[in-house]
């Protein structure tokens, strides 16, 4: 008995918060559903069974609904197919602009249509091309548009967790990728088809912003729907149709839940397969596809910059720089506040509302989490404008205090959108060790702390996306908070109906237009922001305790020059950033024990400090040797260039010295001409290592780049004839890939200059620019495209003929960013001619033989 | 009389309707390394769950220095646990993988940095105090694990076939590892495993599980020599015969 009780009281509380999770979802999602019923008499069915429009309207949406979903599928399978197996570069971005429609209210879409298409339309203004699409025709176009980036993103989505190991194997067997497709892809994805043309369906079937503007005479079931409630104010029969409107969503609903595999958490994706062959068909069909989806956007884009629609196409910026103003009567400031303010509320409680939903019903089992599970799936089945409408009934009573306040929006959306955000939650929280709550409570830590310092965390990129959700939806929707929303509180979305009304274009773009590019912004900011995340992640997979580039600037200062007192000013001045920045920077990096402040107002890099480093320490470094060195003969003839010796020091010495000064020991030394010359190093530098290069006399340097290519990484590569007289142009750490370079006034020798923080435009002399030095460090990503990029250029006809450094710094040059190291144009003498070679050491002067070649070599 | 720190009496356990236990009693004493070996599904982590109160007992008690702790919470029996798929903090590098728990407890920030250091060295992972979870191999992450354990200063630790995921050779240092601790400390050790040769390597006392109940739960030695029935010969002393046996056929000589 006792043990029951103790039992009941540990779960009682966990149970209690199940409870009003379920509660809220009923009395927010359901219930308003029931209270539709309770408006509905015996007259209205009567009424509504003979009403001749109500059967116009389902007959009417049926049918352009079948046809378009249909089409969507049908358009989504193919572009997702080929995209995927295309072998088309930056994917990334064709799923982004493919998905571009989900960012604009539907009902922009149905504007740019009609502004493309009809009498006096764009079309028709530029092309003489007449095509009136109101009506059915207008309504299939605008359904596909705005349905495909969400059915495409499914199937796109399914197609990444495919095998494509029968498809290699296909391919060697010769069979025709047509065949492939029909007896591969489309039996694969057969649920998922299925599936994606059921939500395409439910998308279609309930929206009624695009019909706004494109049906013409056609009447659609949600345009009946919302007459009954807005104008006839007959709600019992707008509730039937509500009802009918819920049909095609619960079907979904139910297929999903009996067929789909919601495990998605657990597959695994799979990309690994043989790297298809770049295809023109394909990708010339999903460019023209990109651009087709765009067309609405372009249309309501280019009204937004003309003078006066369909009168006076000339361009003007007018329109644009009447937002803010009052000139067309209302200034749109307000609603641009009003809609970030129903974003950004939406998204943070929904995202947290989702989260604790999925935390609730995936940790621990138990038959109230499985309720959760099947109440926040089947918010997904709800469409706005009946959630709406449910509202209306059964929160009219509390005017002022919920409806009609921001508050009741809010709400509304995060249980209109719950359904998406809630599986993401759910996957990401399938996918951590359900074992932390256990260790927790054996380790006295509550379950609060778990989830605040180990869960949450642990899913920040889910959270973001989550987040991302809730915001670009609440940014378009339409359906419900057209219902509820009062005066006040309308956001843009809402405006445009209202423009729509008095057929104002104008202000119609150009608010579709401004929540376009709110939605572009937050999209690429969400995107960043997870990808930052990404990146670091992976960066700590690989071991780095991941330093931003002025906490790393810091360090290596501090490393370099050693224990001392640093005021601020001297670092702010030497690290060139603002004083407040190496204010912050030094008190950041003490806390977290970095650098150690010591009492008497030195300081010093930690251990912990240089453990930080330690992933960014320079690996190796490889040195160019094999050339012949023409321009120095005849001293050359005798001795490799690099070995010539200069004030009694060997030119490659002042290099290697350079190095071991900075703890660089591991060196590979591609050598050539007079190859055996080398050896001599060793004596000197035992730890150096040598590649041959037996096509130093065919080749030029790219030969010995390719010779080394197998270690290109993290290092170094050098030229092997630079003298150097300040040994730190070499670092023992670098942040990133870079190439060396000293700011001159005018020089004509190669140079480059920065643009944007990047180098570029590498040429043969120039002015204000930066000469190049043949010192860079090549890291991660770059030091691989470097090496794909050199064995290709090598292998081109005539690519042996170029210098390395050809390749990433002109030849290929779009593939890189690099930065430039600064160093001064003292710090490495370069002696590329005899004359030079005797201003450096006047003994030369003597040298036999050097006459007959000063002349040439002066050149 | 051996000094006996948990006494488990008349257990019985049952998930809805399948028994997985059936009237077991056993003791552990103060200070020594108990396995809990069986096959698959015997129950050993079951007892494991009800030692440190993740799981309750149907009918029965656990007494712990004479207290019943049948029912208490888990962070109020002094009891830490190790699992086989270490659990750690995965954006938590290893010290606060260790600290975490001290800090939870608000203990003086410069008591947990000796006490978390004190751990890493004990463990030895001076070099990776600064690494998360990931960038660990499993051998390192079980090392954090136990010593995120260890710094709570239980009476007794719990593993739950700790190494069974680990490579031969870092199974053998680890081992080494707890028994050090073990010695060390004086730490109670209950170790839960189906590998015969580990639970022999390791324990003091081995206590076989077999049918919902113990089969025998003896020495190492008097396992071997003595065994208490038919299942105990072909568990325990075959096995071990025949993987000696096989090593000796090998390497061509008699051990």
């Amino acid at each position: 008995m006792k043990s029951w009780i103790m039992r009941l009281g540990k779960t009682v509380r966990h149970e209690y918060l199940r409870l009003i999770a379920v509660i809220c979802i009923l009395a927010f999602a359901l219930l308003p559903l029931l209270t539709l019923a309770f408006h509905v008499n015996g007259n209205d069915w009567q009424f509504i069974l003979k009403d001749s429009s109500f059967k116009d309207a389902i007959k009417n949406s049926l049918v352009y609904t079948t046809a378009a979903a249909l089409l969507t599928t049908f358009l989504a399978l193919v572009a997702a197919y080929l995209l995927n197996t295309s072998g088309l570069r930056k994917k990334k971005l064709f799923v982004i602009a493919l998905s571009l429609g989900m960012l604009v209210p539907t009902i922009s879409v149905g504007l740019g249509l009609r502004i493309l298409f009809g009498t006096n339309g764009f079309l028709d203004l530029l092309f003489g091309l007449e095509i009136e699409v109101r009506g059915y025709a207008g309504l299939i176009i605008g359904s596909v548009m705005t349905s495909f980036p969400a059915t495409f993103l499914i199937l796109y989505d399914a197609l990444q967790y495919e095998d494509k190991g029968p498809y290699d194997a296909a391919d060697i067997m010769g069979i025709k990728r047509i065949s492939t497709f029909f007896r591969l892809t489309v039996p694969y994805l057969r649920i998922a088809l299925i599936s994606a043309f059921f939500a395409c369906f439910t998308l279609i079937f309930s929206d009624y912003g695009m019909p706004m503007e494109i049906a013409g005479k056609v009447k659609t079931l949600p345009m009946y729907l919302y007459d009954q409630f807005m104008s006839s104010f007959q709600y019992g029969r707008g509730s039937i149709a509500g009802f009918v409107l819920l049909i095609p969503a619960v079907i979904s609903f139910l297929f999903d839940l009996v067929f789909k595999d919601q495990s998605v958490g657990e597959k695994q994706k799979k990309l690994i397969g043989v790297e298809k062959s770049f295809d023109h068909v394909s990708a010339v069909i999903i460019v023209v596809l990109c651009v087709i989806l765009f067309l609405p956007q372009l249309a309501f884009i280019s009204l937004s910059f003309t003078k006066s629609f369909p009168n006076d196409l000339s361009f003007t910026f007018s329109h644009i720089a009447n937002i803010f103003s009052n000139t067309h009567g209302v200034g749109l400031t307000q609603y641009i506040l009003n809609s970030l303010k129903l974003a950004l509320l939406t998204a943070i409680a929904g995202t947290a509302f989702a989260y604790l939903l999925g935390y609730l019903s995936v940790r621990k089992t138990g038959r109230m989490g499985k309720v959760i599970d099947l109440l926040s799936l089947a918010t997904i089945a709800i469409p706005g404008l009946v959630l709406g409408i449910g509202y209306i009934f059964l929160f009219k009573g509390t005017n002022g205090a919920f409806y009609g306040t921001i508050l009741i929006l809010v709400v509304v959306n995060v249980f209109h959108f719950l359904g998406s955000p809630y599986l993401l939650a759910k996957n990401c929280l399938n996918k951590i060790n359900s074992e932390y709550e256990v260790i927790g409570e054996t380790l006295g830590i509550s379950k609060g702390r778990i989830i605040r310092n180990v869960l949450i965390p642990s899913s920040v990129t889910s959270l973001v996306e989550m987040f991302s959700y809730f915001f670009l939806n609440s940014m378009i929707t339409i359906s419900a908070v057209a219902f509820l929303c009062s005066y006040d509180d309308q956001p843009l979305s809402i405006l445009i109906t209202t423009y729509e009304k008095n057929s104002n274009y104008e202000m119609q773009s150009v608010i579709s237009l401004i929540i376009l590019f709110l939605n572009v912004i937050a999209r690429v900011v969400f995107t960043g922001i997870n990808t930052v995340i990404n990146r670091k992640s992976n960066m700590e997979v690989e071991g780095w305790i991941v330093l931003d580039r002025y906490e790393f600037d810091l360090l290596t200062y501090l490393e370099k020059n050693g224990k001392g007192v640093y005021s601020q000013r001297r670092l702010a001045d030497d690290l060139t950033i603002t004083l407040s920045n190496a204010d912050k920077l030094v008190k950041d990096l003490a806390e977290r024990d970095y650098i150690n402040q010591l009492a008497d107002g030195s300081m010093e890099i930690s251990e912990k400090g240089l453990k930080a480093l330690e992933p960014y320490r320079v690996r190796k470094a490889i040195i160019l040797a094999a050339g012949f060195g023409q321009r120095l003969a005849p001293v050359t003839l005798d001795t490799p260039k690099p070995l010539v010796k200069v004030n009694g020091v060997r030119i490659l010495d002042t290099l290697l010295d350079a190095l071991y000064a900075k703890g660089i020991t591991n060196i590979i030394i591609v050598r050539g001409y007079k190859k055996e010359q080398f050896d001599q190093l060793l004596e000197k530098y035992p730890t150096l290592r040598f590649i041959d290069n037996p096509e130093f006399n065919l080749a030029n340097n790219i030969s010995s780049a390719v010779h080394a290519i197998e270690q290109i990484d993290r290092c170094y590569i050098c030229e092997a004839d630079l003298y150097i007289t300040n040994q730190d142009v070499i670092n023992k750490y670098e942040y990133r890939t870079n190439y060396l370079g000293a700011k001159v006034a005018e020089t004509d020798d190669w140079c480059f200059k920065k643009k944007n923080g990047i180098l570029s435009d590498y040429q043969l002399g120039g002015t204000d620019c930066y000469q190049a030095f043949g010192i860079s460090f090549w890291d991660g990503e770059d030091a691989e495209k470097l090496k794909t990029d050199l064995r290709k250029v090598y292998s081109m006809r005539g690519g042996k003929e170029n210098l390395w450094e050809m390749v990433p710094l002109k030849i290929m040059s779009k593939n890189y960013r690099l930065e430039i190291r600064k160093c001064h144009k003292s710090d490495i003498i370069e002696i590329d001619n005899f004359i030079e070679l005797i201003a450096a050491d006047p003994s030369y002067a003597r040298y036999p033989g050097y006459e007959a070649y000063s002349g040439a070599s002066a050149k | 009389m051996a000094d006996t720190i948990i006494q488990a009496i008349n257990i019985s356990k049952k998930f809805r309707s399948k028994t997985v236990l059936e009237d077991i009693s056993f003791s552990v004493n103060r200070g020594e390394f108990l396995s809990l070996l069986g096959p698959s599904g015997c129950g050993k982590t079951t007892i494991l769950r009800m030692l440190i109160g993740i799981e309750q007992p149907t009918s029965g008690r656990i007494l712990k220095d004479g207290i019943d702790i049948t029912h208490a919470a888990p962070k109020d029996r002094n009891i830490g646990i190790v699992f086989q798929n270490y659990s750690l903090f995965p954006n938590m590098d290893v010290y606060h993988n260790i600290a975490y728990a001290l800090q939870a407890k608000h203990i003086d920030k410069d008591d947990i940095d000796r006490k978390v250091k004190e751990m890493v060295s004990t463990v030895g992972l001076e070099d990776h105090i600064f690494k998360k979870p990931k960038q660990l191999s499993g051998g390192q992450q079980q090392r954090v694990a136990i010593a995120r354990t260890l710094v709570l200063n239980p009476d007794i630790i719990l593993f739950d076939e700790p190494m069974s995921a680990l490579d031969a050779e870092i199974k053998l240092i680890l081992r080494q590892l707890l028994k050090d601790i073990q010695r060390k400390l004086g730490i109670t050790m209950v170790y839960v495993t189906h590998d015969q040769e580990e639970a022999f390597a390791l324990s003091d006392r081995i206590m076989v599980l077999n049918d919902l109940k113990i089969a025998q739960m003896d020495t190492p030695y008097d396992l071997y020599h003595n065994p208490a029935d038919p299942f105990i010969k072909r568990f325990v002393v075959d096995h071990l015969d025949l993987k000696v046996r096989s090593i000796e056929d090998s390497i061509g000589e008699n051990i």
